[in-house]
């Protein structure tokens, strides 16, 4: 198994490499800067675990929908939609810890809200949920916009963004060096949490049932229908969680482009992780780094965007070459 | 006389477990050979190794005299060796046509004229008639087991090898089916029929080779053959009769009336179904596949909801109650398809083990999912019927269709249910697990259960079963008495 990580990351490196190489950038340097900027000092570990806490939290979000056989898609519009909510929240509730709580419980409510109406397509019409959510992505998208520019613009702004959220009701840093975001630690309980729900819960045993034989799961006593729309509503509150704790612990805000496509990388994450959910926090971690390594390389070669793009998805392609190929094998014999 | 398969000494190793040693088998032209044996005799390896699913690892074989050595099946195939799985290998959302011709095609254009007009003559030829237009799910399994002979013979196969060949089929179908293996003999055709019903070895073929744990116990010449014989053969030592029963005329424990259902073209599945399963008895419901078994099984319990009728459980009305009421009731079941109901196959057998008793104990205290109890129950499960595994926290996928099923066996009855509904319990076991399941069944109703068993293997349901009843069509007739031909008349009257 480790050993296989190893050579994901060697392939991923030398594949990356060749990307570079037919850009005229500097190979061997631009690694070296790629792991400076991730890995390197205290600095660099303060980018990649702000990066890593919403690519953790979507990453559970979507592994949970997934163990139910569901393919939430819409991550990124939850995301959005909680983040944005807990904002106008934040903003309004009292300042202070009951604020916070208020803020993160706007942004759960609006993700499972936001996810509900794809999960009951799926469950009780059959309506396929890659395409409802996607569908759901966009709406997100123009509705926060435009939310943005009226309603909840913050006043005597001219960009599309809302009022900063009350510096008593943020997630505090923990750790200064690196800096360690309270956020990400409600990020790692609600890991905990997870693997908890999956491994020594009924509910979450019927869940795992639901995804694996819904057949079989219906004459086991389980409603399957019940557990699809309820996974979806769960996947999109913690989806949901993630918007507002980027936006208590790191943001103070939400704005138009707000999530720099968190969501979509972290279908990826999801993938990486596996069937345990205990895999999703190195994935997210090793997403996280790429990511805050490619910005720093991209600052100092002035790189393009896409050739992060190109590293993040080698990745996967190689990871889920090496994954799966265990279960070809199994079919195959 | 000559031979159209002759195996010599192959030995077959996966790992260091010897799945056949040094086993001869020869198979005589334009014949109908069985070759039986118990689960895990090694019948279905050997068979394996002649289509080319893998190389022995030492003995060779000759076909019509030729030592061959496939790399594959496609080459078994060239040879002229086909074979039929003990799972179909039917896509049913192909039509009929395509499923036939799938991987042999005759040409790179296809004319679809044509290809039906070769189709409809070699089905005449059989005696078969196909809407070659229709999709494939829409096959009966005796249907669908026609397709797969078809198959075989547009491949141009000389020798079929056919892995459980009635297994799905009612008495009607099974006879059916030897009667066109006959004529394919007849033709020159050699078929080998892997089973372990022996009423089809003996009234069908003309040669048995029995194998006991890998090895060769014996050929025999079947007009020597009687059961006996035959079953001794096949354990190893002499089998017991199914124990004497004597129960009881206990009150109802279960009652059906007048129950109908239809399906979703609104069909009547079941035409006012009324019978009832009395403390303490095996009740058997015979009848050709189809006959509204299904339907009557995803009625009691709970998942299609009948148009009318009632279904009370010890006095109490349980026809609107969810499947998850009923299991607590204590109604047990095994369902008729162990892949898609039973199982999820690429859990452990431990999880399996909790599968429909995860929410109550012992596998559950409120909330709270268990694993140490999912673990020993696991064990326990599968040390009833003896099953082979590998380790129980191994995917329960690994395990051969025979042992899965013993293992859904005990964990139906694990729970001590009051109850219990299974279709086919004893698909894929040989004679002594069958007879362990039905004597554990009655110590069950010694202490006040039922069982209501499903099964198209009629023989089996008269030698263990209290009292029988027959679908047909949709609705159910208490037989009168256990009698072969007064059940089997029962089962295709018209009226």
């Amino acid at each position: 198994m480790k050993a296989r990580y190893l050579i994901l990351f060697l392939l991923v490196a030398l594949l990356g490499g060749f990307a570079l190489a037919g850009g005229k950038y500097p190979m061997a340097e631009v690694v070296k800067a790629l792991a400076s900027q991730s890995v390197g000092d205290a600095r660099a570990w303060s980018s990649t675990l702000k990066e890593m806490t919403p690519l953790l939290l979507c990453g559970i979000g979507v592994f949970a929908a997934l163990r139910a056989g569901l393919f939430n898609i819409g991550i990124e519009g939850q995301f959005m939609i909680g983040a944005l909510a807990s904002a106008v929240v934040g903003v309004n509730a009292p300042a202070g810890p009951v604020g916070a709580l208020l803020a993160l419980g706007a942004g759960c409510m609006a993700g499972a809200l936001w996810a509900a109406p794809a999960g009951w397509i799926r469950a009780y019409r059959g309506g396929h949920e890659v395409i409802t959510t996607i569908m759901l992505n966009q709406v997100a998208g123009h509705l926060s916009l435009d939310l943005l520019k009226g309603t909840f613009q913050a006043p005597k702004s001219s960009f599309p963004t809302t009022s900063d959220v009350p510096e008593s009701s943020l997630l505090p840093m923990i750790l200064g060096t690196p800096q360690f975001s309270l956020g990400l630690l409600l990020g790692l309980g609600l890991l905990a949490g997870t693997w908890v729900w999956f491994k020594r819960t009924v509910r979450g045993f019927e869940h795992e049932a639901v995804g694996a034989n819904p057949k079989a799961a219906t004459l086991a006593g389980v409603d399957p229908k019940r557990v699809l729309f309820r996974s979806m509503c769960m996947s999109g509150a913690i989806g949901g969680l993630g918007g507002a704790i980027q936006v208590l612990a790191y943001e103070r805000r939400a704005y138009e482009a707000f999530s720099s496509g968190y969501g979509f990388d972290s279908l990826g994450v999801a993938l990486l992780a596996g069937g345990n959910p205990l895999f999703v926090a190195p994935a997210a971690l090793a997403f996280g780094a790429l990511k805050a390594g490619i910005s720093g390389v991209a600052a100092i070669y002035e790189t393009p965007k896409g050739v992060g793009l190109l590293l993040l998805g080698l990745t996967l392609v190689v990871f889920a070459a090496l994954r799966y190929r265990r279960d070809a094998l199994r079919e195959a014999a | 006389m000559s031979f159209a398969v002759q195996m010599n000494g192959i030995t077959k190793r996966f790992g260091s477990v010897e799945a056949l040693t040094n086993v001869d088998l020869g198979v005589e032209k334009g014949t109908i050979h069985a070759l039986i044996g118990e689960n895990g005799a090694g019948k279905t390896t050997l068979m394996n190794v002649l289509y080319g699913r893998f190389p022995a690892t030492e003995g060779t074989f000759t076909v019509d005299g030729q030592e061959l050595r496939f790399k594959n099946s496609a080459e078994a195939i060239r040879a002229g060796i086909g074979m039929v799985s003990q799972h179909y290998a039917i896509i049913p959302e192909l039509s009929c046509l395509q499923n036939l011709i799938l991987g042999a095609e005759p040409s790179w254009t296809l004319s679809l004229t044509q290809l039906k007009k070769r189709a409809t003559e070699l089905a005449q030829r059989m005696g078969f008639s196909f809407d070659w237009d229709a999709e494939a799910a829409t096959l009966s399994p005796a249907a669908a087991q026609k397709l797969e002979i078809l198959k075989l013979l547009w491949r141009e196969a000389r020798i079929m090898i056919l892995d459980e060949p009635t297994a799905m089929l009612s008495p009607q179908d099974s006879d059916a089916l030897f009667a066109s293996l006959r004529e394919l003999a007849a033709q020159g055709a050699t078929v080998i029929v892997v089973t372990h019903r022996l009423p089809e070895v003996l009234e069908h073929c003309i040669r048995a080779t029995v194998l006991r744990g890998g090895k060769k116990v014996g050929d025999i010449e079947v007009k020597d053959a009687n059961p006996a014989i035959l079953a001794e053969m096949i354990v190893g030592h002499a089998v017991a009769a199914p124990s004497e029963r004597h129960h009881a005329a206990n009150a109802p424990l279960l009652e059906v009336k007048n129950l109908v259902a239809k399906d979703y073209r609104g069909f009547p599945t079941l035409d006012g179904v009324s019978f009832e399963v009395r403390a303490g008895e095996v009740l058997g419901l015979a009848g050709v596949d189809g006959s509204g078994q299904r339907e009557l099984f995803a009625t009691l319990m709970g998942a299609q909801k009948p148009e009318s009728g009632s279904v009370s459980f010890e006095g109490r009305d349980i026809a609107r109650l969810t499947t998850r009421q009923r299991l607590a009731m204590g109604i047990a079941w095994v369902p008729e398809d162990r892949h898609e109901e039973a199982i999820v196959e690429g859990w452990s057998l431990i999880d399996n083990a909790a599968l429909g008793a995860q929410d109550r104990p012992p596998f559950a205290r409120g909330p709270w999912a268990l694993a140490e109890p999912r673990r020993e129950a696991a064990q326990a499960m599968a040390e009833q019927f003896s099953t082979k595994h590998g380790g129980l926290d191994r995917p329960i996928a690994d395990l051969s269709g025979g042992n899965q099923q013993r293992f859904v066996n005990g964990r139906a009855l694990a729970g001590h249910p009051k109850l219990l509904l299974a279709f086919q319990p004893a698909r894929g076991l040989d004679i002594e697990a069958t007879r362990r399941f039905y004597e554990a069944l009655y110590s069950a109703c010694k202490l006040g259960a039922a069982a209501l068993v499903v099964s198209f293997d009629l023989d089996e349901l008269l030698a263990y079963c209290d009292r029988i009843v027959v679908a047909n069509r949709g609705k159910i007739r208490n037989a009168a008495s256990k009698e072969r031909q007064e059940v089997g008349r029962l089962m295709v009257a018209s009226e």
